[in-house]
């Protein structure tokens, strides 16, 4: 009788040493505080994972051009003048105009990117919660009249669409110089510091 | 008869002198009604002004601008937080110099240094301008006395951008943790309202890591907004847009609101208090009060 009750014990605390052991290892793999906000969405399939990763490379390789293209320019200053950012920009738009001079839409934005980057849109934009959101978007990117043309710029004087910050953590992720914009149904690729259009894709809001 | 005429023009001279403006009418002397400050002004404290929403180059702002003057005169704040769009329109040189410097120059030549963040009019290229103390970053950090200030930028609020902020708010022991960018997560406005998008992704990061305060604008008025799981956030968006009777009536969120008129902040960090008073263009005081630092208040009820 006492070894039944001994056994018992036993494993009683066997039992919570392992469940506070779990507890431990879970709390010290945990998603940083902002992934735990997110609602399970689909995942990408193997297929699609290949498809964004060569679009991110293309994007990349843009990326690659702008600062080889910059880096042979005068360095803009941290505390520049107004003068020498407007002088750095226009410069700049000039010279990889230039080099991009054969650029046309779908280089980028391919047909298999397209369809993947869709149907995340579509997704992430779908459910009760985010109808809210859809029409905002939908309202604010109709408003737009931006001249959606590969290489040629953002005109200054539009604003910019905030972009829903769930949507940027599941679209492609894209160098730091390289930014998604929606204008009216198009998703766009813009360069934030000279503001040229890379390359667009219609019908990206459903 | 020369008498006369000597001091009717002296007289003349004395009348009018005292109100020399530019050709914006703004006053570089501090003529007009007297600042009337509700807060301490204690040596040693952080103080500092709020504003959005700036960039016009119009009257309104350059009005408001004179107004902050006088009240620096008062209360000599030593920087000032920009909320995003500022600059309206076109940003080529000349507008950086009729929609930014031109209007606050007084406050520059007293050494008041604008540390700006993005809104959704703004180039992503002010963070080179010399002015906006970005240090060429669309979102940095900065600390001054016992306060830690993130400069966000809300338009583009990406993995990268989440990730920095966290890396950064992790072994942050500032007694405060103010942090501001453009596009409030609470609001009691028509025209926009709550970014609930992007509460959904900085909330739990600011409840986690202890934030204090959040400043916002983007809406073209002020709201003091109640505690929101004990984080208090402000809207200071009318510093040269006004968007009039835009705050929803009866709205919960309202602890306070002003949509008559342009407006700005000042507040003052002694300790474990956060002053602040808000004031219209008219040089009237539109809200007024004192934050209590929640982990210095929790850790005294705990006692």
């Amino acid at each position: 009788m006492k070894n039944a009750i001994r056994d018992r014990a036993c494993i009683t605390v066997v039992a919570s040493v392992a469940l506070c052991l779990a507890l431990t290892v879970t709390s010290f793999t945990a998603a940083p505080a902002f992934a735990q906000t997110q609602p399970t969405k689909v995942a990408l399939s193997v297929a699609d994972k290949r498809v964004v990763s060569a679009f991110e490379k293309r994007v990349k390789e843009y990326a690659r051009l702008r600062e080889r293209i910059e880096s042979r320019m005068p360095k803009l200053s941290k505390d520049a003048s107004p003068e020498q950012i407007e002088a750095h920009k226009t410069a700049f738009q000039e010279k990889v105009r230039a080099a991009r001079a054969g650029a046309r839409p779908g280089q980028l934005f391919r047909p298999e990117i397209v369809n993947v980057s869709r149907a995340t849109v579509k997704d992430e934009f779908k459910g009760k919660e985010r109808q809210e959101l859809r029409r905002d978007v939908l309202v604010e990117a109709e408003n737009k009249t931006v001249p959606v043309r590969v290489n040629y710029p953002y005109p200054e004087t539009q604003e910019l669409l905030e972009m829903p910050p769930t949507l940027l953590l599941r679209l492609p992720q894209l160098p730091k110089q390289v930014r998604y914009r929606f204008v009216r149904g198009n998703l766009l690729l813009v360069d934030r510091e000279n503001g040229l259009i890379l390359d667009y894709m219609t019908d990206a809001l459903p | 008869m020369r008498r006369i005429v000597a001091a009717f023009v002296a007289a003349a001279v004395l009348a009018f002198g005292g109100l020399a403006a530019d050709t914006h009418g703004q006053k570089n002397s501090s003529a007009g009604v007297p600042a009337k400050l509700s807060l301490p002004v204690k040596d040693g404290s952080t103080r500092f002004m709020v504003v959005g929403d700036t960039g016009t180059g119009g009257k309104g702002q350059y009005e408001l601008a004179a107004v902050m003057l006088r009240y620096w005169e008062a209360f000599p704040f030593e920087f000032a937080l920009l909320m995003g769009d500022n600059l309206y329109g076109s940003e080529k040189a000349v507008d950086y110099k009729k929609k930014f410097e031109d209007a606050y120059r007084p406050l520059l030549d007293r050494k008041v240094k604008f540390y700006a963040s993005l809104g959704n009019h703004d180039e992503s290229n002010e963070r080179f301008y010399e002015h906006f103390n970005m240090n060429g970053e669309e979102y940095y950090q900065f600390k001054k006395g016992d306060v830690s200030f993130y400069s966000l930028n809300s338009n583009y609020m990406d993995k990268k951008q989440l990730k920095w902020f966290e890396d950064k708010l992790t072994g942050d022991t500032s007694d405060w943790k103010v942090v501001y960018f453009h596009h409030p997560p609470y609001s009691s406005g028509g025209k926009h309202g709550s970014e609930t998008q992007l509460r959904e992704v900085v909330e739990p990061l600011f409840l986690k890591y202890g934030v204090n305060v959040v400043f916002a604008g983007h809406e073209h008025f002020y709201e003091r907004i109640k505690p929101q799981k004990g984080v208090y956030y402000f809207i200071s968006g009318a510093g040269g847009k006004l968007r009039e009777g835009d705050v929803k009536r009866g709205s919960p969120l309202t602890e306070k609101a002003f949509d008559k008129d342009l407006s700005f902040m000042l507040l003052e960090v002694v300790k474990d208090q956060m002053h602040f008073q808000v004031i219209s263009r008219k040089g009237e005081t539109v809200d007024a009060g004192v934050l209590m630092n929640q982990r210095k208040k929790s850790a005294t009820a705990a006692k």
